[in-house]
């Protein structure tokens, strides 16, 4: 299909991340996957040395790069591989003269307590959604409404 | 032992004084010109009735030595008494009714660094000033020993603590025991003991944060298996049986439940640490309180069970936390449901009470009710009665402990009536301008 949406998941719980890499196909999806910050934005080496440099991970790193530039969607989770966590990216991210501005940015955590909340939606992110107490099916349908051409 | 010679000088003097008495008659007898045998039946009956003084004396006698021997056994056991009270190791403080100090122990002077010469006959208030956690200090009114003096005993423990401040400034969380003195039936002081609870508080927190890490943990892999489940149900790896399908929808609602226990208990280690932080916004009650009717409407049809709500007109908008009054409206809300069998009944209504200062919820049903023994703890973290407990294993017991938190730290009251197997009323009271 032409109209094929991308959208980059950010999740560091292997099982999880195949969860919603899965459905997200299911609907239609182009899938990009990270489980870390630094790898979403495509350095494979961790700011203090940690992490493994693999041929995987640098193709991983690299496409990345280049896949961002045409992201409708990001799917990201608070708490992730490395020192960075979520709003780490968020920041990161928005930092990016406005480039990537548009592009909306849904967080699906366990972590729920308010502060966090209201710390992402002073960054701009207004979509949270506490993993354990929403299904798949329904946050993937929410995304498709916000990803809907405005008529 | 002295008493002893005492007894003997007074028995001599006693005897002396007799034998007077006896000279003395005889010879007025012997004056008088009287035949033999009338002094001879005068004199014995003389000598009968000084028999007689004389075995009453002796019975004096054991009189005072047994009273002496009683009041030293006061004086022993007072002493003993004294010794007591003086040697417990919570902090003990007795006040007359004006609140001012009468008797403090060592363990008083140990903890709160006042001796007992600097506070005797001053006020307790003024001498060891209660705050609550939050540092503010308790008013006077508020205060446990105006309540005590009008009859109440008022128990402050680790889930209901305040500090107490030391003479240098310093403070300690504290739980106590007050209590009123009666004699002859009447109130004539107050008697609070009272300990340190630094230890058990710190434990409390260790184990309140250790219950929130792990609810956090666990809520991983319960989203694991809620998603991949979903995945099954839907059909995503294939058509599924309906045996199968029957079976994973089994684990699938008995992750949602476990999913629901986890969160509240993080939000009850959340209350517990006092992380809860209250964000009360303008709030529309009543369209609160419909959204919640209509969620749990399903629970309510399967029962069979007819819902009367009654809403009043004119309610404003209230300044409250609309998350956590949700929170409190759901958890009476599906207790009620829970706890009445089929066809049964349950109202509820809301309204504005006293002069338009309050908001009135209040919810009645037809339900098992709860066992008037059993009514005290009814708000008690993990408490479930024994008659649901038989009848239904879903409850988790920290339904009503929440709603009294939430309740209670927005300034509002909740409170219950109960018959048991006649069903139970919930009230809940906020004030409206918060």
């Amino acid at each position: 299909m032409k109209n094929k949406k991308t959208i980059l998941v950010i999740e560091d719980e292997k099982p999880l991340l195949e969860a919603v890499k899965m459905k997200l196909e299911k609907n239609n999806f182009d899938v990009i996957t990270s489980r870390s910050v630094i790898r979403a934005f495509g350095s494979p080496l961790e700011e203090d040395g940690k992490g493994t440099v693999t041929k995987d991970s640098i193709i991983e790193a690299l496409k990345h790069i280049e896949n961002l530039e045409r992201v409708d969607a990001i799917w990201l989770d608070h708490n992730l591989l490395g020192k960075e966590d979520g709003l780490d990216f968020v920041t990161k991210f928005k930092a990016n003269d406005g480039k990537w501005s548009k592009i909306p940015i849904f967080v699906v955590s366990n972590t729920s307590n308010s502060d966090l909340v209201k710390t992402y939606a002073k960054l701009g992110v207004n979509h949270y959604y506490i993993k354990a107490e929403h299904k798949l099916e329904n946050i993937i349908k929410e995304i498709n409404l916000c990803l809907e051409p405005k008529k | 032992m002295p008493h002893n010679r005492v007894q003997s000088n007074k028995e001599l003097l006693y005897k002396k004084e007799l034998e007077d008495h006896q000279a003395a008659i005889l010879d007025v007898l012997g004056d008088n010109k009287i035949d033999d045998e009338d002094i001879r039946l005068s004199r014995r009956a003389i000598l009968n009735v000084l028999e007689d003084l004389e075995i009453n004396n002796a019975h004096l006698e054991q009189k005072t030595i047994e009273l002496e021997l009683s009041e030293q056994n006061i004086l022993h056991t007072k002493a003993i008494s004294d010794a007591i009270l003086e040697s417990i190791g919570d902090g003990l403080v007795v006040v007359d009714k004006e609140g001012k100090i009468t008797y403090v122990n060592q363990a008083f002077e140990r903890m709160v660094g006042w001796n007992e010469e600097e506070v005797l006959g001053k006020s307790i208030i003024e001498v060891i000033p209660r705050e609550s956690e939050k540092g503010e200090i308790v008013e006077f009114n508020e205060r446990i020993l105006t309540k005590v003096l009008s009859g109440e005993i008022v128990i402050a423990d680790l889930t209901n603590p305040f500090y107490y401040i030391r003479k240098d400034g310093s403070r300690f969380p504290t739980s106590s025991i007050v209590t009123p003195i009666i004699l002859d039936g009447e109130i004539i002081g107050v008697v609070e003991t009272f300990r340190d609870i630094t230890k058990e508080k710190e434990i409390d927190k260790a184990k309140t944060e250790f219950v929130s890490l792990a609810s956090h943990q666990l809520r991983t892999p319960l989203s694991t298996i809620n998603w991949y489940t979903e995945m099954l149900l839907a059909g995503d790896v294939g058509k599924l049986n309906s045996d199968q399908e029957k079976y994973l929808d089994e684990v699938y609602r008995g992750n949602q439940r476990m999913v629901g226990l986890v969160n509240a208990l993080l939000s009850v280690s959340r209350m517990d640490l006092g992380t809860f932080v209250l964000e009360p916004e303008p709030t529309d009650v009543t369209a609160l309180v419909r959204g919640v009717v209509n969620e749990q409407k399903p629970q309510i049809d399967q029962k069979k069970i007819s819902l009367f709500p009654l809403f009043g007109t004119n309610i404003p908008l209230i300044q409250t936390d609309p998350k956590l009054l949700r929170m409190v409206i759901q958890n009476l809300l599906s207790n009620a449901i829970k706890y009445t069998p089929n066809k049964g009944k349950i109202e509820l209504s809301l309204n504005l009470v006293n002069k338009k200062k309050t908001l009135l919820f209040k919810i009645t049903d037809t339900g098992y009710g709860i066992p008037k023994n059993q009514q005290s703890k009814i708000f008690t973290k993990l408490f479930r009665a024994d008659n649901v407990r038989e009848k239904d294993t879903e409850g988790t017991g920290l339904g009503l402990y929440m709603v009294k938190s939430i309740i209670d730290n927005s300034k509002g009251k909740v409170w219950f009536e109960s018959v048991e197997d006649k069903g139970t009323t919930f009230n809940v009271e906020l004030p409206v301008n918060f």
